[in-house]
């Protein structure tokens, strides 16, 4: 996946610092892990809210989730770039951590389709074909970025 | 102690410990379980504070039913784990403290999801209810708690 390039931050200042004492790489665990725990919750709200889970009075409930979700999203992705600069060969040539990164980056086109081509369902409570197929694949390809994640250690050289 | 023993010699435990399928598959519906528990516990306790909108009170009920699925989900993979290696995480402290947390944030919930199919029932607004308030910020806070522990098990365990 030309991850290997990547390599070389291991030995970064950051790189190192990861590494640098017990306490760093255990409170980065905690951290990653209670942000995905926001994230998802925000992201199975909209899920629900695109496969018809949810609908009146819920029109509002995609956009005032987004917030929420990114804001968690972030931190859960810096916390998971401080793990792969904290010990890059644990990730490089790893399957279970590319299949990881293939299923974020679907889950992020996946979101992409539905700005571009169902934006108009956020203002009502519609429920269609096309929003229900966006919903289900969400939920099926974050629930497959957790199974990556946690696959990572035993795929490790 | 006797009991948990023989749990550890069964079949089940070997195919646990030995398959290629068995502690990788649990660990991952684990993680699922949580994230759907927890994460969906917290989005109530935002919205209850107010801190997200959008959600109606009459939905409530049925986001916390899923939460429930999630933290059986998690229940179920979680005694499925511990089975192999039953007496080695009761003489760990972290670990049992993170039972303690997990079982004081599952009842909550259960009682905040019962406490707040009665308000919704009633038409009554739930982000009034102090009680509903605070029960999802405890059942919220300890998740996290757990969470956290539940990570330190690896790290900790030598310690105590």
């Amino acid at each position: 996946m030309g991850l290997e390039k990547l390599g070389w931050l291991a030995d970064t200042a950051l790189g190192h610092w990861v590494v640098s004492s017990a306490a760093i790489w255990p409170t980065l665990e905690c951290i990653h892990f209670v942000s995905l725990c926001f994230f998802m919750g925000g992201m199975l709200m909209i899920d629900l809210r695109l496969t018809g889970f949810f609908r009146d009075p819920c029109a509002g409930l995609i956009n005032r989730m987004l917030g929420l979700v990114i804001g968690a999203f972030l931190v859960n992705f810096t916390t998971g770039a401080l793990f792969f600069a904290g010990n890059a060969t644990k990730y490089i040539d790893n399957p279970a951590f590319e299949l990881k990164l293939s299923l974020m980056v679907l889950a992020g086109l996946n979101a992409l389709y539905f700005k571009f081509r169902l934006a108009h369902l956020l203002a009502t409570e519609e429920v269609t074909g096309d929003s229900k197929f966006v919903g289900y694949f969400s939920l099926l390809l974050w629930a497959g970025v957790i199974v990556c994640g946690r696959m990572i250690t035993f795929f490790a050289r | 102690m006797n009991f948990l023993r023989i749990l550890e010699s069964t079949a089940f435990s070997e195919w646990v410990l030995t398959s290629m399928l068995g502690f990788p598959t649990l660990i991952a519906l684990h993680s699922i379980g949580m994230a759907v528990a927890a994460g969906l516990t917290i989005v109530v306790t935002l919205y209850l504070y107010r801190l997200v909108a959008g959600i109606a009170d009459a939905k409530l009920p049925g986001i916390l039913r899923i939460a429930m699925w999630g933290f059986l989900l998690n229940l179920v993979t979680g005694l499925a784990i511990f089975v192999p290696r039953g007496t080695e995480y009761l003489a760990n402290v972290t670990f049992l403290v993170k039972m303690l947390l997990v079982l004081i944030s599952a009842a909550i919930l259960v009682w905040l999801k019962s406490h707040v199919a009665q308000l919704a029932r009633k038409s009554v607004d739930v982000c009034g209810s102090v009680r509903a308030r605070r029960l999802s910020l405890v059942s919220s806070a300890t998740w996290i708690g757990a969470i956290v522990t539940g990570r330190l098990i690896a790290y900790l365990g030598s310690v105590y």
